[in-house]
């Protein structure tokens, strides 16, 4: 017995010991546990998680499950690597429990301290072998070769018939505004019956020559759920179905044979359903409502452009009659402005010329007057001076006559002095120059005679 | 599906109608050849009106057997 100093009381009338301290009972569950005999255990792993200190995952087969953890260093030291889902391992190690405390959780696992894998689990390793077999017959691509309709107005759905899939493409349809007709293939989806139960489902879905698209659908599970849909008929039976098969069997991270071999794989029932009707359709409506407006209004254009172009067209001509005809009527504007301006330019100018003509005629006449006048003036003060000049002329030609008449050698001849001539016709002024003379000429008045001098005395007198 | 050469499918129809708008915006078309590509454009809006108006009916849920049913009554009638 411990000695607990602050323990409530107990339940009244229970007959059960305590209460302990649950402290104090988690380590004693903790010891009990540990006692447990030390085993080795086989399943298949799900939910490895890889920490810092720890690995974490489950065991699991048909009939059970056991939380199990390793030390991280002692995990690495195997090799081994991260185990995918599935994979069968044995691995030994004893219960333990983690007492927890008030700020943490307690928790029970399977203290694992060896690990051996087993070969990947039976399950998975079936699978590989028939997808590869699947692959290797080329049966995952006839269903990808078949034209999908995009707008299908019957579309086929297997699923179970109370599952949440069934709502799940139920709004999947409505959220593409489709309204088409909905053929239900309800079938078991995770029992041993549910494979052929599935197959044969498709079969008769595809023998109705309306349904145009099969929609396979069925929630998340364990591999083992989802099983069926890896059965090697029913992949057969998709593989070579006329119609196309939009597949969604459990989660994105689950991958069953059904969505190698189907047109197109799916993670949701939802998206299996868009994917089983692309077009959405009220976005389609919207759409045609504008492709036939712009058809109508593409229609109407042509015509009416055209009809457009052809009246201006027509109009063409006359606009450039008008046009020529309005250039003209502003340019015999413009011409008659011009020479009304010319014109009286003109007679402006005439106007000056005349005003000018006439201010110099009276000035030329008022000249003419004066000229006149001084003129007159003029010709009487020439007259007296020339009167006056000729008389001064006359009688200073008298006086120059009596002075020349003075001085005539013929006066002074006729007065009875003679003029003696050599015979040369030169005057004989001496004596000497006459005795030289072989013959004399002697100019009288009346005529002249020849003599010969005879010697000659020089006169004193002379 | 062999069909669809023979038949215009929803999207075949689309598709054209987007080739015949794009066409027709281009502006190179001439009078014939628009009022032609308008009139071709007419008949697949026609014919996609068709189809949506075949899905936009009313969601109609069948079990298959009914389906089978209504078939083989279908059958025998025609018959």
């Amino acid at each position: 017995m411990y000695d607990v100093p602050d323990s409530p009381a107990g339940i009244p009338g229970s007959g059960l010991t305590g209460p302990w301290p649950v402290g104090h009972y988690a380590a004693k569950l903790r010891s009990r546990l540990r006692e447990f005999a030390r085993v080795q255990v086989f399943g298949e792993v799900f939910g490895f998680k890889a920490g810092r200190a720890k690995v974490w995952f489950e065991l699991r087969d048909a009939s059970g499950a056991l939380p199990c953890s390793m030390w991280r260093r002692e995990w690495d030291a195997l090799g081994i690597g991260e185990l995918a889902d599935g994979a069968q391992v044995v691995a030994a190690g004893g219960c333990d429990y983690y007492a927890g405390s008030r700020a943490s959780s307690p928790q029970f696992s399977f203290t694992v301290t060896g690990v051996r894998v087993a070969g990947e689990g039976d399950l998975l390793a079936q699978m590989e072998r028939l997808r590869r077999a699947l692959y290797a017959e080329g049966l995952t691509e006839p269903q990808k070769r078949l034209h999908r309709p995009a707008l299908p107005r019957v579309v086929g759905v297997v699923t179970g018939e109370g599952g949440k899939a069934r709502d799940d493409v139920l709004a999947g349809l409505r959220r593409r505004g489709w309204a088409g007709r909905v053929v239900w293939a309800f079938a078991p989806v995770q029992d041993r019956h549910a494979a052929p139960a599935i197959t044969r489902a498709l079969q008769d879905l595809a023998a109705c020559e309306e349904v145009e698209v099969i929609v396979v659908a069925r929630g998340g599970g364990s591999l083992a759920d989802l099983f069926a849909f890896c059965d090697e008929t029913l992949c057969r039976t998709v593989a070579l179905l006329r119609v196309p098969v939009v597949s969604s069997v459990g989660h994105h991270t689950d991958h069953t044979l059904i969505d190698d071999v189907a047109a197109v794989a799916c993670s949701t029932p939802t998206h299996a359903a868009e994917a089983a009707v692309p077009v959405d359709c009220g976005a389609a409506r919207a759409a045609l409502h504008g492709h036939a407006a712009r058809l109508e209004r593409q229609s109407r254009r042509a015509i009416v452009d055209r009809a457009r172009t052809l009246a201006r067209l027509s109009r063409a001509p006359a606009h450039h009659v008008a046009k020529h005809r309005t250039r003209l009527h502003q340019q015999l504007r413009e011409l008659r402005a011009s020479a009304r301006r010319g014109i009286a330019a003109g007679e402006r100018t005439n106007h000056a010329s005349a005003a000018a003509l006439a201010r110099n005629g009276r000035a030329a006449e008022l000249g003419t007057t004066r000229g006149g006048q001084r003129a007159r003036l003029d010709a009487a003060a020439l007259d007296r001076a020339a009167a006056t000049a000729r008389d001064r002329r006359r009688r200073d030609l008298g006086r120059l006559a009596v002075a020349l008449a003075a001085h005539d050698p013929q006066r002074t001849l006729e007065r009875g002095y003679a003029l003696v001539e050599g015979a040369d016709g030169e005057p004989v002024t001496t004596a000497a120059a006459a005795a030289a003379q072989p013959e004399l000429s002697l100019r009288l008045h009346d005529g002249s005679v020849r003599v010969r001098p005879h010697g000659g005395v020089p006169s004193e007198a002379g | 599906m062999s069909d669809v050469a023979t038949a215009p499918s929803y999207e075949t129809a689309c598709a054209r109608i987007e080739t015949i708008i794009a066409r027709l915006d281009s502006g190179e078309a001439g009078l014939r050849e628009t009022l032609e590509l308008c009139q071709e454009g007419r008949s697949l809006v026609e014919f996609c009106a068709t189809e949506l108006e075949a899905v936009g009916q009313g969601l109609e849920e069948l079990r298959l057997d009914e389906l089978v049913t209504r078939l083989e009554a279908g059958r025998s009638e025609a018959a």
